[in-house]
């Protein structure tokens, strides 16, 4: 659960960081014909037929699942891309790049979408052969921990991997620190004026890896007001929700430049 | 020095240290075989370590290498430190060393570090990906920091293989599913 402390490290679930996944822009095909949606975390287009265009990963799965669009895969799921980024990463040691949500977002579209990608089930075992790679690449780091330093960088790991370790490697980090240091103190000379440990050596574990940026709330709002409207549900929300983008979001967003 | 409300804490203070008092001392039964109502000079004795820290600030008592430090316990684990069973030894066995390090053997401070990542490379860092049957006889041999970290790694490797499989993503509450009684 996001928050939940062991021993003070926040932790998410899977679940979680596929809902931040899901604010990915992809493109899709629409098969309607509808005016422009404004949403507050921005406004998604007219969708004309046949013409494509980019909307967040829910709004597609969201318009797919009631058949209104067909979604294309994205640039890096071709067969060709994902064959050479296996190849890189059984022969090198570095992380290859690939977009940082990528677990989530094939998982999605393999379960939601599965005929709109050409050679489904071959593109599905590339993808699962990656993860392996790559996860097994994360476990070699994790053995290399002893280094006692403070900070370590890892580049090019994506959400779902970081997700997997946060917990045990946060741990891991603050044991190495505590004995390491233990290891010091009866070094020190034991006088009286002891000087206090500077807080800021603690291992701070690096920003991005334990902040997933939390819950976009105006996501969140979007995703069920637009639910809402398409079943013509709770009219009242839906009202309110039209007058707020009609009248106040257009003034917030002429008072503060783009 | 720690949380003082930390459980983990506590009990880590918990185990015995030898000791030997350098005062006499008077009108404590700290020996339960002997009939006198105190201790001599120079006489040998176990307390626990929370009591043996306050009277050692006293300079009452000096404190000795506890039994889980020692010698043995040393060539076990220069021998091979993934398969030693440091929970029947001390199941805080790295807290308890950095508390008593200070006090009696300053290399006591680097054994411990030393198993811990003697151990960490052997065992913990394959934390995730071990199965279920053989992580539980691994969990015996662990103290209570290692079994932190082992759960911690195992329980997100798990919730992860869980999502993978798909499933409803909305869970139905199981107090929906009981049969109302009858209001009679």
């Amino acid at each position: 659960m996001a928050g939940q402390s062991g021993s003070q490290l926040s932790l998410f679930t899977p679940d979680e960081v596929e809902f931040v996944a899901e604010d990915e822009l992809v493109e899709i095909v629409p098969n309607l014909r509808m005016d422009s949606l404004n949403f507050i975390c921005g406004d998604y287009g007219p969708f004309y037929p046949q013409i494509a265009i980019q909307v967040p990963l829910w709004l597609a799965l969201a318009l797919k699942k009631r058949g209104k669009c067909t979604i294309r895969p994205p640039q890096w799921m071709s067969i060709e891309n994902l064959t050479q980024v296996l190849e890189g990463e059984r022969e090198s040691h570095a992380f290859q790049t690939l977009p940082f949500h990528y677990v989530e977002i094939s998982r999605l579209l393999f379960d939601r979408a599965r005929d709109d990608i050409p050679d489904v089930y071959m593109v599905r075992s590339l993808v699962e052969d990656i993860r392996d790679v790559r996860f097994h690449k994360v476990e070699t780091n994790l053995e290399n921990f002893t280094n006692s330093s403070l900070v370590l960088q890892w580049k090019n790991m994506a959400a779902m991997e970081v997700n997997i370790i946060r917990a045990f490697s946060g741990r891991a980090l603050q044991a190495f620190y505590r004995h390491e240091n233990e290891q010091a103190v009866p070094d020190l000379d034991r006088t009286q004026d002891r000087q206090p440990q500077n807080l800021n050596d603690r291992p701070r574990v690096c920003r991005s890896f334990c902040c997933i940026p939390i819950f976009p709330l105006h996501h969140w709002i979007d995703k069920i007001v637009f639910i809402s409207c398409l079943l013509d549900y709770c009219p009242t929300i839906v009202f309110l929700w039209r007058a707020y983008c009609l009248f106040v979001v257009p003034l917030q967003r002429n008072l503060r430049p783009r | 020095m720690g949380d003082y409300y930390d459980i983990d804490d506590i009990l880590a203070e918990e185990d015995f240290v030898p000791v030997q008092f350098h005062k006499a001392v008077n009108g404590v039964k700290i020996d339960e075989s002997s009939e006198r109502g105190f201790v001599e000079q120079d006489s040998k004795a176990e307390l626990p370590f929370w009591l043996a820290r306050g009277l050692h600030l006293q300079q009452a008592i000096s404190i000795k290498v506890p039994a889980c430090f020692n010698r043995n316990t040393r060539l076990e684990i220069e021998a091979d430190a993934g398969s030693v069973d440091l929970r029947s030894r001390c199941s805080y066995f790295y807290e308890f060393g950095c508390k008593v390090a200070p006090f009696c053997d300053k290399s006591i401070g680097l054994l411990v570090s030393y198993t811990f990542k003697a151990r960490y490379k052997e065992v913990l860092y394959k934390a995730h990906t071990k199965a279920f049957a053989v992580a539980s006889k691994i969990m015996n041999f662990l103290t209570k920091e290692e079994t932190n970290l082992y759960e911690a790694a195992q329980s997100s490797m798990a919730a992860f293989r869980k999502w993978r499989m798909g499933g409803p993503r909305l869970q139905r509450a199981s107090i929906l599913g009981r049969k109302r009684k009858p209001a009679e």
